[in-house]
């Protein structure tokens, strides 16, 4: 399928839920053959935008196009080509994990052999085992596999390696790395803000139902400020005089503040000038971005 | 208070509504029937009629029990007490294994398996909760009796003898749970036992022997190795006796200590009967969603159809009984030709016409059954795996109808094929055999009625899908093969399918009712998929 301008295209969506709003309009743009990462608080309404991308519910309001199409109208279409893996993979309890990696990839046309052995040994799961018996981690794991052992043309993770352990978490990025090389899309819902950060190529950052941040890690970073650790202070300095410095802890000669990006430069010849013994910087984490928009005072989310 | 305490106090609190449906539904259905029983029986004349009439039919006995006396309190417990009886035994067998085995499943043993008690601790507050909960049943049920105005001894007795089935069952239940690997596998093992205990004590009354004046049914050894039969045997409103209640008090210690035993000596999650590995790959049928809807329901099916095909059989195996009954007793016959006027039909028709509808009301169950996966799917979430694939969504539920009524067919079939079976080997001719099958295929037309409305409500309100399924059943139940004794009106016993199924060989195939059922059934089963098509998912 080919589409114009993206692979997921959506503008002012809204969804109710009788009376209360899941999403207020919500904008999400994902490019073709990117990693997009698709962060928010719980509740925030990452789920719901999911289940609107894949056709399973219907948007109260808003455009939205997945690979060219309307995922309501249209579900049959967007479903040949996008590979979905729910946040909490529940299975039949009565099949083994392959037959349930078989059956969901048979309906999307069945999947590649040698990839699934891959996969299957990559994620270190034992395909004979009654899905009931599977731990979190393994029906994870099971969904995984069925996700990407038929390659399809857009990925959907919605919060993928909960419950994995960290070898199997970095066995997850290769692939998804691998997915990309292959020039594959994926939109991926998470929390493990190390995650998004190692693989994703732009963010989106949602709150109770809208869109509060979007754009690369690098142009996030950009507006965002670096921590600076500084021993062996003069009793006379004091660094919230500076320009661009903010919330400032002073502790006898040690001190700890934030400095915006474009007054780095001229922080340092302050520090240099005052002789200090010790500067550490730590450049702004994704980590200060997300709780920058979470840690407002507002609480709740919305479904 | 202690461990025990505070854990009968919180299950029960968890329980609550579930137990109260239960209970006041069975008190409710015991004071229905009760109340029919005083008005539609109220002179003697009629009681002693309807018990001569029982006494003398084996099929009678079969589907209801031994009359023990012709009082009015003597003719409900026989009409009704066996139904009563199963309904105890399945409260107590479901509410033991949710909180037991479907525990584990869930996860939820392993946080109060952590909590500082012992391990049986949680198994002996399901169990104390049971005794409790029986006792409230039996309590109801005799209130329900005092209520219509019967004598409170018999109506106490009849509360007890229901418990005691209850607790029996709710223990075996206990020791399905610590066998079985799965909620579903311990649930489905206990009704079967239920079953077997209800067949047993049907085949041990229906070979009873009746008394000079018929007015009394002795029962047959097979009651005696049944908890259904030993409740029976109390006879709160005949020859009254608690002494045969010992023998279920006795079985409830000794199953429920092995129980406990069992549960001190097992590993969380571990079952007697294992878990085996399975395939690495799907089969080609695994592989489609049709197949899949087949795969899960098939256990449940086998099931249906192996209780649709032993009472089946069961009518056919009867059959010489039943005739030589009433041929070895001119003046039984005329006695039957004198209470039930124009009702000339050959008794085995009679017998078999009967079974055979309640055949129908099996079929109709594991049918609805079938559809209601499709919301236990969704509900559960694995609807989210399969739904974001090309699979169309109306394909999707529509395999669930065509599973259901497969499930019809195959419950139908298994009955009357059993049905023809057993009459060929008890010396009929091989025409019974299809007859008997034509005989089980009339209701399926009013059962596929009731699944399409299943599948509409899962389309509409499918939070509430699965009580209403099964309610609509019940109702139909009711309605249709209940009408008469319960004194419906005409028209409401016309709501249900099932009043319009033709009673092969006694009535004629009523074409028209049968095709329009049909054309209704394929109608609902449609714009259940059309109206489905259009809401959300998870709902």
């Amino acid at each position: 399928m080919s589409a114009h301008g993206g692979a997921i295209l959506a503008a002012a969506l809204t969804k109710r839920f009788g009376r209360s709003i899941a999403l207020a309009g919500l904008d999400l743009s994902v490019e073709h053959g990117e990693i997009h990462g698709f962060l928010g608080p719980n509740g925030a309404g990452k789920s719901t935008t999911i289940r609107i991308l894949l056709g399973l519910m219907r948007a109260s309001g808003g455009d939205l196009r997945v690979l060219g199409s309307d995922p309501w109208r249209d579900a049959e279409a967007v479903h040949r080509a996008v590979s979905y893996v729910p946040g909490d993979v529940s299975l039949w309890p009565n099949l083994t994990g392959g037959e349930i990696i078989d059956l969901l990839t048979s309906l999307r046309g069945g999947a590649d052999p040698a990839l699934r052995r891959r996969l299957l040994e990559d994620f270190e799961l034992d395909p004979r085992k009654k899905a009931r018996t599977y731990s979190k981690g393994n029906r994870q794991k099971v969904g995984l596999v069925a996700a990407l052992a038929r390659p399809a043309e857009l990925y959907v993770f919605d919060e993928p390696t909960s419950g994995l352990d960290p070898v199997m978490e970095s066995v997850f990025r290769d692939h998804v790395r691998r997915i990309r090389g292959d020039g594959g899309t994926v939109l991926l819902s998470s929390h493990i803000l190390s995650e998004v950060e190692h693989l994703c190529d732009r963010v989106t950052i949602i709150r109770r139902g809208v869109t509060v941040e979007t754009g690369t890690l690098a142009a996030m970073r950009g507006v965002s400020r670096a921590t600076f650790r500084v021993t062996g202070l003069p009793q006379s300095a004091d660094p919230a005089v500076l320009p661009g410095v903010h919330i400032v802890e002073r502790e006898g000669d040690r001190a700890e503040f934030e400095v915006e990006h474009g007054d780095t430069a001229a922080v340092l010849s302050a520090l240099g000038h005052w002789a200090v013994t010790g500067i550490t910087v730590t450049p702004p984490s994704l980590e200060s971005l997300f709780l920058r928009h979470y840690g407002d005072p507002v609480v709740g989310g919305t479904s | 208070m202690s461990a025990t305490a505070r854990l009968v106090r919180f299950l029960l609190h968890r329980e609550r509504w579930q137990l109260t449906a239960w209970i006041a539904g069975i008190a409710l259905l015991v004071l229905a029937s009760s109340g029919a029983v005083l008005s539609e029986f109220a002179a003697e004349s009629a009681r002693r009629g309807i018990v001569a009439v029982a006494a003398a039919n084996p099929a009678f006995l079969f589907l209801r029990g031994t009359p023990d006396g012709i009082s009015p309190g003597a003719v409900f417990f026989f009409q009704g007490f066996a139904f009563v009886a199963v309904l105890s035994a399945l409260m107590s067998t479901f509410f033991v294994v949710r909180n037991t085995r479907a525990n584990e499943d869930a996860g939820r043993a392993e946080v109060v398996g952590a909590l500082p008690m012992r391990r049986e601790t949680p198994l002996v507050a399901c169990l104390v909760a049971l005794v409790l909960a029986d006792a409230v049943l039996g309590g109801a049920v005799a209130l329900a009796l005092v209520a219509v105005g019967l004598n409170a001894a018999g109506a106490l007795l009849t509360g007890v003898a229901t418990a005691s089935v209850g607790l029996v069952f709710g223990v075996v239940a206990a020791l399905a749970a610590q066998a079985m690997p799965s909620s579903r596998g311990a649930n489905g093992l206990s009704a079967a036992l239920v079953g077997a205990a209800y067949l047993l004590r049907a085949v041990g009354d229906a070979l009873g022997r009746p008394n000079a004046d018929l007015t009394v049914v002795e029962p047959a050894w097979p009651s005696w190795v049944s908890p259904i039969g030993w409740a029976q045997a109390v006879s709160p409103f005949g020859d009254a006796s608690p002494a045969p209640l010992l023998l279920p008090l006795v079985l409830t210690v000794v199953l429920g200590a092995a129980a406990i035993a069992l549960q001190r000596g097992r590993d969380l999650g571990a079952s007697l009967i294992r878990e085996r590995p399975g395939r690495a790959g799907a089969t080609r049928i695994r592989r489609s969603a049709l197949g899949l809807a087949f795969v899960q329901q098939r256990p449940t099916l086998v099931g249906w159809g192996i209780a649709a095909a032993v009472l089946g059989g069961i009518a056919g195996a009867l059959a010489p009984t039943v005739a030589d009954a009433i041929a070895g007793n001119r003046s039984l016959a005329e006695l039957i030709g004198r209470l039930v006027p124009g009702a000339r039909a050959d008794v085995v028709d009679v017998f078999s016409a009967g079974i055979l509808g309640i055949c129908g009301v099996l079929a109709a169950a594991a049918g609805v059954q079938a559809v209601l996966r499709a919301r236990s799917e969704e509900a559960e979430g694995r609807a989210e795996l399969l739904l974001p694939t090309p699979l169309r969504r109306g394909t999707w539920l529509l395999g669930h109808v065509v599973v259901g009524a497969v499930s019809v067919l195959a419950v139908a079939v298994a009955a009357g094929t059993a049905a023809g079976l057993a009459f060929l080997l008890t010396g009929y001719g091989p025409a019974r055999v299809p007859e008997s099958i034509g005989a089980a295929l009339a209701h399926v037309p009013a059962a596929l009625v009731l699944v399409a409305l299943t599948a509409l409500l899962y389309a509409f309100v499918p939070r509430l899908a699965v009580p209403a399924g099964w309610l609509i059943l019940v109702l139909a139940l009711v309605a249709g093969q209940l009408g008469d004794l319960l004194r419906l009106p005409r028209w409401v016993r016309d709501l249900s399918p099932f009043a319009h199924s033709s009673a092969l060989p006694l009535e004629s195939l009523d074409v028209v009712a049968a095709l329009l059922m049909s054309a209704i059934a394929v109608t609902g089963a449609l714009c259940a998929t059309l109206v489905f098509r259009r809401r959300d998912i998870p709902a």
